[in-house]
C-alpha cells in the first residue's frame, strides 16, 4: 500500500463499504444498533462527525424479525398528524403488518445522532422486508456482518443423536402416564 | 488580511537538503553600495574587513561587489530555487550587515509566508494507512442471501 499514490491512497482510506445483515429471528433493537454504528462510521479509526464516514448497511428479512417479551403486544409508537384529534398510538404487531419495514427504520432512526446527518445516514440505510435484494445492491456489498442472536433450534431441527446425547435426568418407566 | 487571504505553504525543504549532504542554497549575492554616500558607510566598511572572509567561508555563494551611483544600498541574494530577495542596508553598521549576510545564507530559498502546519514528514504511516480491508477477515463464499439455507430451513420445518 504504500506504493500508491495520494490519491489513490485517499480514495482507499475513505472509500465506503457496504455491510449486509440478515434480521431474521433477531431482536429489531440490536440489529439497529449495529446499523446506528456503521452508518456513522464510528467503526473507523478515521471517523470524524464531520467528515461523512458513514458506510452503506443493508438489512434483508425485516419482516421475520423477533421482539423478546410481550413487545408485540405492549410496545406502542405514537405518531400525530398535526391536526387535532389527529393523536394516533399503534402497536408494534399492527405498525409491523402495516409496513414491515417500519419498525427497523424507528429503532435506527433513533439511534442516530439528532443532527443534519441523521437524514444523509438514513438515506444510507436500505431495509428489505425479504431476502430477495436487487442486483444491483448484491452487486455492492462488501461484507456480511454476523447476527448478534444465536437463533434456537427447534426439537425437530435437532438430529436423533444429538437427542439421544442430551443428558437425562431420569428416564420414565414404559407405563408411565404423562399429566 | 487573514491567513485565508494571504498565501500559504506546507513545510518543506528543498530536495530533502540536510538529509544527505547540506548544500547552501545561496547561490549569488551581489553587495549594491555607493562609493560616496553616507548611506553605505557602514557597506563600504563591511566590504573592507567582513566580505573577503565570508566568501572563503562560503565556497558555493558567488559575490558580487558593484558599486553605482545609488541613493539606497542593498543586498541581493538569489537562491538555487530561483527566489530573489533584496534588503535595504541604509545606515546600517558593518556588525548589522554582517548579521544580516549570515540570516541570508541560513535561509532556504522557499517563501516565507504563512506555514500552515509545523510539521512534515514523508513517512507519514510506517505500518500502512488504514483501509475498510485492513483487519478485516476474508469473506467465505459469496454474499448474500444463501439460497441453500433457506431451503434447509423449509425442508426442516416440513
Amino acid at each position: 500500500m504504500s506504493s500508491f499514490t495520494k490519491s489513490a491512497q485517499q480514495w482507499a482510506t475513505f472509500a465506503r463499504s457496504w455491510y449486509l445483515i440478515d434480521a431474521r429471528m433477531q431482536p429489531p433493537g440490536k440489529i439497529a444498533t449495529m446499523c446506528a454504528v456503521r452508518l456513522q462510521g464510528k467503526h473507523k479509526p478515521i471517523y470524524h462527525a464531520l467528515s461523512d464516514v458513514g458506510d452503506h448497511v443493508v438489512v434483508m428479512n425485516t419482516r421475520h424479525i423477533a421482539f423478546s417479551g410481550n413487545k408485540w403486544e405492549q410496545k406502542v409508537y405514537s405518531s400525530h398528524t398535526q391536526f387535532p384529534g389527529g393523536f394516533k398510538q399503534v402497536t408494534a404487531t399492527q405498525l409491523h403488518l402495516k409496513d414491515p419495514k417500519a419498525i427497523v427504520k424507528l429503532a435506527v432512526y433513533g439511534m442516530l445522532p439528532r443532527n443534519l446527518s441523521r437524514r444523509t445516514m438514513m438515506q444510507r440505510l436500505h431495509l428489505f422486508p425479504e431476502d430477495d435484494l436487487p442486483e444491483d445492491i448484491l452487486m455492492n456489498l462488501t461484507e456480511e456482518l454476523p447476527q448478534p442472536r444465536e437463533i434456537p433450534r427447534r426439537l425437530n431441527e435437532y438430529s436423533q443423536e444429538e437427542r439421544e446425547a442430551f443428558p437425562t435426568l431420569w428416564t420414565p418407566p414404559e407405563d408411565y402416564r404423562m399429566k | 488580511m487573514t491567513s485565508r487571504g494571504t498565501p500559504s505553504r506546507f513545510l518543506q525543504s528543498v530536495l530533502q537538503n540536510g538529509v544527505g549532504r547540506y548544500v547552501c542554497q545561496l547561490k549569488r549575492i551581489s553587495l549594491i553600495f555607493s562609493k560616496n554616500g553616507q548611506s553605505s558607510l557602514g557597506a563600504r566598511e563591511f566590504i573592507e574587513e567582513g566580505v573577503v572572509d565570508f566568501a572563503i567561508k562560503n565556497p558555493g555563494t558567488v559575490v558580487y561587489v558593484s558599486p553605482q551611483s545609488c541613493r539606497i544600498p542593498k543586498i541581493v541574494a538569489e537562491y538555487l530555487n530561483g527566489n530573489v530577495k533584496e534588503e535595504a542596508i541604509t545606515s546600517k553598521t558593518s556588525q548589522q550587515i554582517a548579521e544580516l549576510i549570515t540570516k541570508l545564507t541560513n535561509q532556504s530559498g522557499l517563501d516565507i509566508i504563512r506555514i500552515r502546519k509545523p510539521i512534515h514528514t514523508d513517512s507519514p504511516s510506517i505500518q500502512g494507512q488504514w483501509h475498510p480491508f485492513t483487519n478485516r477477515p476474508p469473506s467465505i463464499g459469496p454474499i448474500g442471501p444463501q439460497k441453500q439455507q433457506a431451503n434447509e430451513r423449509l425442508c426442516e420445518t416440513s
